[in-house]
């Protein structure tokens, strides 16, 4: 019941209006658009999660140190998908390629050769975890 | 048509989907304060660890299997729980959340052709998104539906889903059903059945409802006919607001200090004072406990409550917290180690059904009402706790939970990493 007369007495926008209240109304009144990031980044909020970036494999797929990528784990994996990967107890984002009966996980930094394709095999714990949606970096 | 999703071995499950490595290894989650197992998964079962069991009856299996223990995180099985319920809604118009793992769906006027592997999709979709696996059951009514989720346990080969219409199969499922496990029949009415030779779903459904009147009453009667297939049970979409409200925690040691031990208790009133307001609720009273460690048995016990009575129904933090800390002034015997303590606000009224009455002070009332809506919109813009009442202290309960996994969907300090 109260609540509300609080927030009239002492938010700054109605000392605003007070003080316009004689001039034109704000045509823009009823407008309440807004930019909102978290609808742009995240289409299924059911579906996706955060993850911190270590390490430089990835740099060619704007994957830095440091950075937060999106992860979606709603969008079915394809031949070429960018994904976070699980293989044998810890977390890496790889580019997924299908080779015949192989999946090969791939680095993306030609600068630096020692970054090997990793090839599953059977005896790999390994499963896809998600696919990369986006990259958040400061720049 | 209704459907049950229950999250198998929910806790278990929501670790395990940021640890893949724990898939097929026993595993178990602990109570608050890393008391009683809560969440076994099926490999813990097995090794025979009961639900509610104390870590340290089992400290032999967990060194000698070993077992993954974890300290409750609930900020990440709450957050896993609304992914499920967020993917769920997509399955059909209406939901009833029943708890943190269990979500009813009405799935009337909905037109499915093979509800089968309808029901196989949503547990598809559940796993796919949130990696949590969930047992999907279609039933005519809510109890048949829990029991139909129970068989796609039993059986990996339903893939998830079970839809259980026909008579004849859910004559054979019942049949093999025990009774006790029905939901709605409880561990006080199964001495009853098995004392007149029933122990089946089956069995229940045979005897005459007249007799399940004079034996169990009208829920008896709701469950026998639920059963039968006639739904009888509400469907409760909405929020249910609590008729009580009840925070309380074991300490990580005992305390023996009475100022420690009103500090406490001071923010349990506080939580459950901002949990009263946010059902919109006043109450007319308030129970304040404490009591010393029972496994403890060298050690003198004590176990006492205090019921505060309120002249007039309120919400107010203030008026909570300082009622809760004279009632904890008033209980502490200095001789006692102190292992838990809480406060439970009972008999609750809607907020604006309450007529104001003649001895009511309104200027203070209101001044009352309007420091406890800011306490609660700068917690709720700043963070739980920024803004406490002096008696808090620094706020913080002082919690056991030595093995609790990083908060990796609700802190940006503990999303998981991916090494490159």
């Amino acid at each position: 019941m109260i609540p509300y007369e609080i927030e009239d007495n002492l938010s700054t926008e109605n000392w605003m209006v007070g003080d316009v209240k004689a001039g034109f109304p704000s045509p823009a009144e009823d407008i309440h658009e807004k930019l909102d990031l978290i609808k742009l980044l995240v289409r299924n909020p059911a579906s996706t999660f955060f993850f911190r970036i270590d390490g430089v494999s990835m740099v060619d797929a704007a994957m830095d140190e440091g950075d937060i990528i999106i992860v979606d784990r709603s969008i079915e994996p394809y031949n070429g998908c960018l994904a976070v990967c699980f293989i044998d107890g810890g977390y890496t984002v790889k580019r997924v390629e299908i080779h015949g009966k192989e999946l090969h996980l791939l680095p993306a930094n030609e600068s630096n050769r020692s970054y090997k394709p990793i090839i599953v095999t059977p005896d790999n714990q390994f499963m896809v975890w998600g696919l990369v949606t986006y990259v958040i970096k400061k720049v | 048509m209704y459907a049950l999703a229950d999250c198998n071995n929910f806790f278990v499950s929501c670790e395990r989907v940021f640890r893949p490595d724990l898939n097929g290894k026993p595993v178990i989650v602990l109570s608050n304060n890393d008391g009683c197992t809560v969440a076994r998964s099926n490999e813990a079962k097995a090794l025979g660890i009961k639900m509610g069991v104390p870590l340290f009856k089992i400290r032999h299996l967990v060194e000698k299997h070993g077992v993954i223990v974890f300290s409750g995180n609930m900020a990440l099985y709450g957050d896993m729980s609304r992914r499920v319920r967020l993917t769920l809604q997509e399955f059909a118009p209406s939901l009833e959340v029943y708890s943190i793992d269990e979500v009813f769906l009405d799935l009337h006027g909905m037109q499915i052709e093979d509800l089968s592997s309808y029901a196989r999709e949503i547990s598809r979709i559940c796993l796919r998104n949130t990696g949590i696996p969930v047992s999907i059951g279609i039933s005519p009514t809510k109890t048949l539906a829990k029991i139909a989720s129970k068989l796609c346990k039993q059986y990996p080969k339903l893939q998830g889903g079970c839809y259980m219409h026909r008579p004849e199969d859910i004559e054979k499922v019942l049949r093999k059903f025990p009774v006790e496990d029905v939901w709605g029949i409880g561990r006080k009415t199964t001495p009853k059945l098995y004392q007149r030779g029933i122990r089946t779903a089956f069995d229940f459904v045979k005897i005459d409802e007249e007799r399940v009147r004079r034996l169990m009453g009208i829920t008896g009667v709701r469950t026998h006919r639920e059963l039968r297939g006639i739904p009888s049970i509400k469907f409760e979409d909405s929020v249910v607001t609590k008729q009580s409200i009840c925070v309380s925690s074991s300490f990580s040691k005992e305390i023996t200090d009475c100022k420690e031990l009103c500090s406490q208790v001071a923010n349990f009133a506080a939580k459950a004072a901002e949990k009263l307001r946010g059902q919109g609720s006043v109450a007319f009273e308030m129970m304040v406990f404490a009591m010393t460690n029972r496994f403890r048995e060298n050690m003198p016990q004590a176990y006492k409550s205090i019921l505060v009575p309120f002249v007039e129904p309120t919400g107010e933090q203030r008026t909570i917290v300082a009622a809760a800390v004279a009632a904890i002034r008033e209980l502490f015997d200095a001789r006692m180690a102190y292992k838990k303590a809480g406060v439970v606000i009972t008999r609750l009224e809607q907020r604006n059904q309450i007529t104001g009455s003649l001895f009511e002070d309104s200027e203070a009332a209101e001044r009352e009402s309007r420091i406890s809506y800011l306490i609660d919109s700068i917690n709720q813009q700043y963070g739980h706790g920024s803004i406490r009442i002096g008696v808090q202290g620094d706020g913080s309960i002082h919690k056991l939970s030595e093995h609790r996994s990083p908060h990796y969907t609700t802190l940006w300090s503990d999303i998981p990493t991916a090494s490159l």
